[in-house]
Formats: structure tokens, C-alpha cells, sequence
């Protein structure tokens, strides 16, 4: 056998075989990248299934906990626009190259409202849930959170709220949570989140309303929205609230409705014109319209309570 | 073996012979490595296509699964949704006013909004012969949603179909008994 044909022979056999490592190495990660993709598609999908019982429904508020075996991020995108959706995806942890894979399939959900940072990530997942009545109820909200988080000078209502959810990842005053996010109710010292309190008459708590001031970023909130606002960045909590308004407008135009298909059997109210101006000034309302639109919302429930055939209970 | 038979039988050994000898025994190695390779790739494709195979089952069952699960997790969430609940505190309990609302064109804004296939609501007690769509004299089934899909399956819950009355003065819930039926929204090909 010649020098040159034994070259070639190894040459082709070379060649030959790098093209098949290649291939095998790139289907190895193609697939493995596929097997990725599927498992992270699906727990943004099953985010969306194991929040529905999570959901506060009609008690006071729920607590769930999601643990991942790995760190993983969890991304929310939300758009408003009508009902609008809250996009969920899953990404997690990569060992080469970029610190985060690619995240896996989006999950919209269009009939939830989940409050959370844009992207947060970590291993535990806290999820709690607590109804907004705006003056009637409108929608559960779903905070999403993998932080710890101390509360200071919160007052009692919000302290014996805390403590009646029983979740791990928050503690008032003493605090010995890790990497805590200090909330802060009025002032403090060495605070990253501070609630202000603005509720002059007909409150519980001068928290009732109020603003949520991180960073540079301020909230304002009415109700079981201070959480939101303490758990979610502005855009999430901007655009929710944008949602969750349409919503409510839309629950008034049903209402107002409704109102005629009692005055047909008798059971007369008198809410609906109410029902008409509130529904127009929610359908487009923004968090900032919030404080204004508080006023009316209990002038409206009062009026209700007043009915013998109230619209809603 | 096929090359030494064919070195003493056809080609008798001279410089000129033993060239072109070599040269097919070096061709008949490339084709002997290429229908290996082939074969390889073929084999490996197969068993790629197989495992493609397994993996789309996968995905496909847990997809479905997944449906399922937010189906039967939707009937409450959907019964206490405040466009449809009754009272406030009371869970399963729909409002039979806000069921003649949301099965009209009111309800043709939620389409979007539901996380299932089909949403519809029957009143099952008096027990009923035909299914007759609501409104209409004697009907028994509010379709408040479908996305018109095809082979949906359906799970279902009892709920309680409630309206306000105002009889002699005084106001009293009327209920009756009725069932939530969800479709699982299945993707059609």
C-alpha cells in the first residue's frame, strides 16, 4: 500500500467520523436543549394550574409554596389593553456560557393578576393571595415572590394579616430573615420600600391608601393593592391595576344590567345610574386615579348596603 | 478475502497491474467505509426518530394532562368568578341574573378571558329530555362560552342557581341545583 492512498484512507475515515461526532454531539444538545424547553413550557404552565387554588376566593387571603429542585427564574410580562394577560415563562440556571438558558414557552394567563418582579428568581417560590373588593370584589391577586421581607412599624391590622397568612418569607419587626427587603410603614431607618399611609375618614387604617415609594419608583394603591405594590415592580403593578380596573369596569356595566332584571320582577334598586358613572371612570382608570376613585367606591357600597335588593352582597 | 482471489485469477502481477490493484483495493475500502457510514447514519437516525417519537408521546400527554388539571382547577375559580357568583361569601353559587347577562353578547368581550375550551351551565332539576338553549321559555343550558372546537372534553361541578325575589314585601334567595360544565381546550392540528 502506498504512503498517499493510506493518508487518504485515514483522511476520509477522519473526516467521516468528525462528521459523525459532530452530528451526535449536535443532536445530543439539540435534544437536550428540546428536553429544556419542554420541562420549562410546562412548569409556566403549571404556575398558571397550581395558582387557581391558591387563589384567595372568599377568604381573607392563601398561602402556597413552589419549590424548584434548581434556581430558577421565573419572568412575567404583562400587557394591558382590555382584560390583558399576564406572560409567564421559566428559565432556568445554565452552567456554560450565559448565566440563564433561554426561557421556555410562554404561558399567557389572561384571568389572573399575578404581582411579581419582572424577572425574580430562586430555588423557593412564596405565593400568596389576597381578594380586592373596589367596592365589590373584582379580582384575587397573586403575589409572586422568591425574597424575604421584614415589616417595621406596620400596624396592627397589617401585622395580624401577616401573621394570619403564615408565610416564612415575611417577619414584622425582629427579623432574622436572610437578605430581607426592609418595608418600612411611615419611617424607618435602612429602609428599601416605605408605605405611606394617606386615609383621612371612613378607613380602618390611615393604610387603607396610600403610596408605596422603591427607590425612585412611587405606587399608589387603595386596599389589598399595597401588597401588590410592596411585591411587584412599577410596570407590573401599573399595568395589573390598568387590567384589573377594565375589569371592574366591565363587572359594573353587568351590574348595571343586572339592576334591570331585578326592577322586572319588583325587587327595584336604584343603583344603576351609579353603576353607569362608576363603570365609565374605572374602564380606563390608571394606579394614579386610584385615591380619587376611592371616595365613590365607598359612597357606591354604602348605597348598596342601604338596598333591599342590593346588586351585589 | 474477494481481493486476493481476484489478484491471482484476473490480474497476473506486473508493475503496471499492481498499481491499479491497489488503487481498487483503496476504492473498494472507501466504498466498504462509505455503505458503513451510511448504514451508521441510517441507524442513528432511526434511533433519533424514535426517540423523537417517545418525546413528542411525552410532550403530548403532559400537555394534555395539563389541560386537564387547569380544567378541573378552572370549575371553582370560574363558579366564584365575580361576573358569575351569587354572594360574595357563598362559594358554588351562581347568579341566574348574571348568567342571562354573560350568555348574551355581553359575554362576547370574555372570549379571550377564559382558560378553557367551552364554559355552559345547565339547570338539572326537573329533569329534562332535550337540552334547550337559554333565553327561551323552559330553557335548561346558558352556553356563556365556546371556542367551537371539536372533540372537547368536558368536566363538571354541581353549583346552585340563585335569584333575588321580592314577594309580599320581603326579598328571598330562589335557588335551584345546577351543573358547570368546562371543555378542555384540546389544540387541533
Amino acid at each position: 500500500m502506498k504512503k498517499g492512498q493510506f493518508n487518504f484512507v485515514w483522511l476520509f475515515a477522519i473526516i467521516a467520523g468528525g462528521v459523525i461526532l459532530f452530528l451526535a454531539v449536535y443532536g445530543a444538545v439539540k435534544t437536550g436543549d428540546s428536553a429544556r424547553f419542554q420541562s420549562d413550557s410546562e412548569i409556566a404552565k403549571s404556575i398558571s394550574v397550581i395558582t387557581d387554588p391558591l387563589q384567595a376566593g372568599f377568604s381573607e387571603g392563601s398561602f402556597g409554596k413552589i419549590s424548584f429542585r434548581e434556581e430558577t427564574r421565573i419572568n412575567n410580562i404583562c400587557f394591558s389593553g382590555e382584560f390583558g394577560k399576564n406572560d409567564i415563562s421559566v428559565a432556568t440556571r445554565s452552567s456554560v456560557g450565559e448565566e440563564w438558558n433561554l426561557p421556555g414557552g410562554t404561558t399567557s394567563i389572561h384571568n389572573k393578576y399575578i404581582f411579581s418582579s419582572g424577572k425574580s428568581s430562586g430555588k423557593d417560590y412564596y405565593v400568596f393571595s389576597k381578594p380586592f373588593n373596589f367596592p365589590y370584589k373584582v379580582a384575587d391577586l397573586i403575589f409572586l415572590t422568591p425574597d424575604n421581607y421584614c415589616f417595621f412599624n406596620a400596624p396592627d391590622e397589617i401585622a395580624n394579616e401577616i401573621i394570619g397568612l403564615n408565610t416564612p418569607n415575611i417577619e414584622i419587626e425582629n427579623c432574622t430573615l436572610i437578605n430581607a427587603i426592609n418595608v418600612c410603614f411611615g419611617n424607618g431607618d435602612d429602609c428599601d420600600v416605605v408605605v405611606y399611609g394617606a386615609c383621612g375618614n371612613g378607613c380602618d387604617s390611615i393604610y387603607d391608601e396610600g403610596t408605596v415609594v422603591k427607590g425612585s419608583d412611587d405606587m399608589k394603591y387603595v386596599g389589598n393593592l399595597m401588597y401588590a405594590a410592596i411585591f411587584s415592580d412599577r410596570l407590573i403593578y401599573n399595568c395589573n391595576v390598568e387590567r384589573l380596573m377594565y375589569r371592574n369596569g366591565k363587572i359594573a356595566e353587568e351590574f348595571s344590567e343586572k339592576a334591570d332584571l331585578l326592577d322586572a320582577r319588583n325587587c327595584n334598586t336604584n343603583m344603576k345610574p351609579d353603576l353607569i358613572v362608576w363603570s365609565d371612570l374605572t374602564i380606563n382608570a390608571s394606579a394614579d386615579d386610584l385615591m380619587l376613585l376611592r371616595t365613590m367606591a365607598d359612597n357606591i357600597e354604602n348605597k348598596n348596603n342601604r338596598e333591599l335588593c342590593g346588586i351585589w352582597e | 478475502m474477494t481481493l486476493s482471489f481476484l489478484e491471482k485469477k484476473k490480474f497476473p502481477r506486473s508493475r503496471k497491474n499492481f498499481n491499479s490493484l491497489a488503487s481498487l483495493k483503496g476504492q473498494m475500502k472507501i466504498q466498504q467505509m462509505a455503505f458503513m457510514i451510511v448504514a451508521v447514519f441510517f441507524f442513528f437516525v432511526l434511533v433519533g426518530l424514535f426517540f423523537l417519537e417517545i418525546q413528542f408521546k411525552d410532550i403530548k400527554s403532559g400537555a394534555a394532562q395539563l389541560q386537564k388539571d387547569q380544567a378541573i382547577s378552572s370549575l371553582k375559580v370560574i363558579a366564584d368568578m365575580p361576573e358569575l357568583n351569587y354572594n360574595s361569601r357563598e362559594s358554588m353559587m351562581i347568579d341566574e341574573d348574571k348568567l342571562k347577562i354573560i350568555s348574551g353578547s355581553f359575554g362576547l368581550d370574555y372570549d379571550l378571558f377564559w382558560p378553557v375550551a367551552s364554559v355552559g351551565i345547565y339547570k338539572i332539576y326537573p329533569a329534562f329530555n332535550e337540552i334547550k338553549k337559554c333565553p327561551g321559555l323552559g330553557c335548561n343550558f346558558y352556553e356563556i362560552y365556546n371556542s367551537e372546537q371539536k372533540n372537547v372534553k368536558t368536566y363538571s361541578t354541581y353549583v346552585s342557581i340563585c335569584k333575588k325575589m321580592k314577594e309580599y314585601g320581603s326579598v328571598y334567595d330562589r335557588c335551584e341545583v345546577g351543573k358547570l360544565v368546562v371543555g378542555v381546550k384540546i389544540y387541533e392540528e
